[in-house]
């Protein structure tokens, strides 16, 4: 992690204030770095993100969009495209399917179907998540898709010290990436944020605790989760490691060796449906690959494979119960 | 000339048989501009030819074809600068050619080597360049719409004087990116124009199931835009609109919607059987009457500027030079395998790695 030159203040930072803050560093520092999606302007965002973006650096940059998600991923294919830095936002990951066709068929393809000579360096930043009672449109977490298509990069943050940096380091980096951000902990987790610029890189993962008896594997707002079981288990004598992917394309390979040879017990955690979803590639690259340090089933803990409900949202996501079930089903073989 | 938008009918500025219906001499064209613009529609014709044997030769896979439509591609080309930006569709590699890509590398793409500019990725329907400010489409309609109008934005946010121009077809009008597209560019002001070339097939649906609107340029008034519909078989009234709209996104004056009513001659594509859609003696009647070719070259004999000696001359020499440019597509090299991985990402990604990896086992290499 680049903190070493971070010599400023820090501050205690929601999520909602260390994104804000890593988009106005970007702007600064590149003139470039351009911002359009539905409501950003005035309005600074429907969950604030880009509030007071539009008074310091104009419309040119800050660019209130007409209500269509494939016109906002289009037009930020076509900008980075030209050279411009654009980082659009889809107002709910829900949303994003207008534009997905725009998504998968044009940015993630631009670099490959042009042999190099074109490339989409644009940022997808979009809400997800369940548990602020969204009903199906508003709670998604439709990450398998994006990282089922080859050429864009996928991102979930979990506090706000990293989703700072790693919006940071996505805005830099020269491949097209979907930055996930949990929106249930937008505002209801804070950490203490460096003022001034920083990466936290794409594809390193960081062990959120430590442990010895089994691993959960997680991203996003589904870390508090486990991180919640690993508190609750303890005094049952279960000390869980939790695993944060930070990055789910490219994936921390290394990281996620390094914990199941620690434990050998693997549970991956996710807030989607479990069928062909993310936790599905873990479990078959620790299969693959790791197969010799595994001391039982690598269990996966996910939403229900049905659409995503509203009154009945608790039962629906993972929760403590689910989680404490499955590790007892990993371990206890 | 005067351009007026919405008109009733196409705007033409040569009739079917070659004569002149308008002031000629407004449009600026010097006699060897008009030379030229000959030579450019016999070239494409030419290159196109050539490139379909390749399929029928069972060396190449795919083949849209662009005749009949030269003078929409030949007309709406010329006018761009070279800084321009133009997104094609898989039936716009006349116009590509124009702007500046080489025979031998539209051969080279159509035959999957590295001098085409996708170095085999792409199948062979457009391959783009960096250099040419080409943006190589995919194969999904319409979608490239949008992204022209993302590059028109970031061409007045830098505030260059460079415009961005995108093909479709008339099928495409019906996909929501088309109507998408168009309102951004005009809520934005955008300089692009929009370019259909209404062939009047979408593969075999007509026109009249495609869309309920009696012409594609009145869709422009729904984005408060103008709408021109040109005789798409007319090359200097293809010519003039496109000049007109190019000047006017230029000089901050917004976007345009350009139909040109045009027709094509072969299947939609080599998979394609258009015998079963196309009524008897439709064909024959574009390709006998309407040939943008031929009524170009009627023009220019009309103007004692060309005569048959001259047009044999043409022939040979445009023939000697594609028969060099397949010689050096056909040198070029296959794409080695292990290329395969790259340009997915910038760099190999660690899943990649280990896929690289496997693949040279795969592949016996080291």
């Amino acid at each position: 992690m680049a903190t070493a030159e971070v010599t400023k203040q820090k501050t205690q930072f929601t999520m909602v204030q260390a994104l804000r803050s890593a988009l106005m560093d970007e702007m600064e520092r590149d003139q470039d770095v351009v911002l359009l999606g539905e409501d950003i302007g005035p309005r600074g965002g429907v969950f604030l993100i880009t509030e007071g973006l539009i008074d310091k650096f104009g419309k040119d940059r800050v660019i209130d969009t007409p209500l269509a998600e494939a016109g906002i991923i289009g037009a930020a294919v076509g900008m980075s495209c030209y050279g411009l830095k654009p980082v659009a936002e889809i107002q709910f990951i829900d949303f994003i399917f207008p534009g997905f066709d725009l998504l998968v068929s044009e940015a993630a393809k631009m670099r490959y179907r042009s042999a190099g000579q074109f490339s989409c360096p644009m940022v997808i930043r979009s809400p997800y998540g369940g548990g602020v009672r969204g009903g199906g449109y508003h709670s998604q977490s439709p990450e398998a898709y994006f990282v089922a298509t080859p050429g864009l990069k996928v991102v979930a943050p979990s506090n706000p010290y990293d989703a700072k940096g790693l919006l940071i380091a996505s805005i830099r980096d020269p491949d097209p990436v979907v930055f996930m951000e949990p929106k249930k902990i937008y505002r209801a987790v804070k950490s203490e944020v460096p003022e001034g610029s920083y990466e936290v890189p794409l594809g390193k993962a960081a062990i959120a605790r430590e442990g010895k008896h089994a691993s959960i594997i997680t991203f996003g707002a589904m870390v508090h989760l486990a991180l919640e079981a690993a508190e609750a288990m303890k005094k049952e004598g279960v000390e869980l490691e939790v695993l944060d992917l930070r990055t789910l394309q490219p994936y921390d390979s290394e990281a996620i060796m390094q914990t199941v040879a620690k434990t050998g017990h693997v549970i991956a955690l996710q807030e989607a449906p479990g069928i062909g979803g993310f936790a599905g590639e873990i479990a078959a690259f620790i299969a693959e690959n790791a197969i010799e340090y595994l001391e039982g089933p690598i269990v996966r803990v996910a939403g229900w494979d049905t659409p995503f409900p509203y009154a009945l949202e608790k039962a629906y996501m993972p929760n403590v119960e689910r989680v404490r079930r499955a590790v007892k089903k990993a371990i206890n073989f | 000339m005067e351009i007026r938008p919405f008109t009733d009918e196409p705007i033409q500025v040569l009739a079917y048989d070659g004569s002149p219906v308008q002031n000629i001499d407004s449009l600026g064209l010097s006699k060897d501009d008009l030379l030229k613009m000959y030579r450019w529609l016999v070239f494409v014709r030419a290159v196109d030819d050539r490139g379909y044997i390749l399929v029928r030769q069972g060396r190449a896979g795919f083949y849209a074809q662009i005749a009949g439509q030269e003078a929409s591609q030949v007309g709406s080309a010329l006018p761009l600068l070279k800084d321009d930006w133009m997104y094609g569709d898989h039936r716009s590699q006349g116009s590509m050619i124009v702007k500046g890509l080489s025979a031998a590398q539209w051969f080279g793409h159509v035959l999957g080597r590295m001098l085409d500019p996708t170095q085999g990725r792409l199948m062979p329907h457009g391959p783009g360049s960096r250099e040419l400010h080409i943006v190589p489409p995919s194969s999904t309609v319409g979608n490239q719409i949008t992204e022209a109008v993302g590059t028109a934005m970031a061409q007045r946010i830098k505030k260059r004087k460079e415009i961005t121009i995108t093909y479709f077809g008339d099928g495409a009008t019906s996909e929501g990116d088309f109507h998408v597209g168009l309102n951004f560019a005009a809520v934005y002001n955008s300089p692009c124009i929009f370019f259909c070339q209404n062939n009047q097939y979408a593969i075999s649906v007509r026109l009249q199931e495609q869309t309920h609107t009696r012409t594609i340029a009145e869709k422009a008034k729904a984005y408060g835009m103008d709408g021109f519909l040109v005789d798409g078989n007319d090359t200097l009234a293809v010519y003039a609109v496109t000049k007109h709209c190019a000047d006017k996104a230029r000089s901050g004056n917004g976007p345009s919607l350009i139909e040109a009513y045009t027709y094509r001659y072969g299947p939609h594509s080599s998979a394609d059987d258009d015998t079963r859609y196309r009524p008897k003696g439709e064909l024959e009647m574009w390709r006998t009457q309407r040939d943008p070719v031929m009524r170009f070259r009627k023009f220019l004999e009309r103007q004692k500027l060309w005569d048959e000696e001259r047009e044999q001359k043409l022939q040979a020499e445009i023939k000697a030079e594609l028969v060099t440019a397949m010689e050096e597509a056909e040198k070029s090299a296959l794409p080695d395998p292990m290329t395969v991985l790259d340009y997915a990402y910038e760099k190999l990604t660690p899943q990649l790695e280990r896929q690289r990896k496997e693949l040279a086992a795969e592949l016996g290499v080291s």
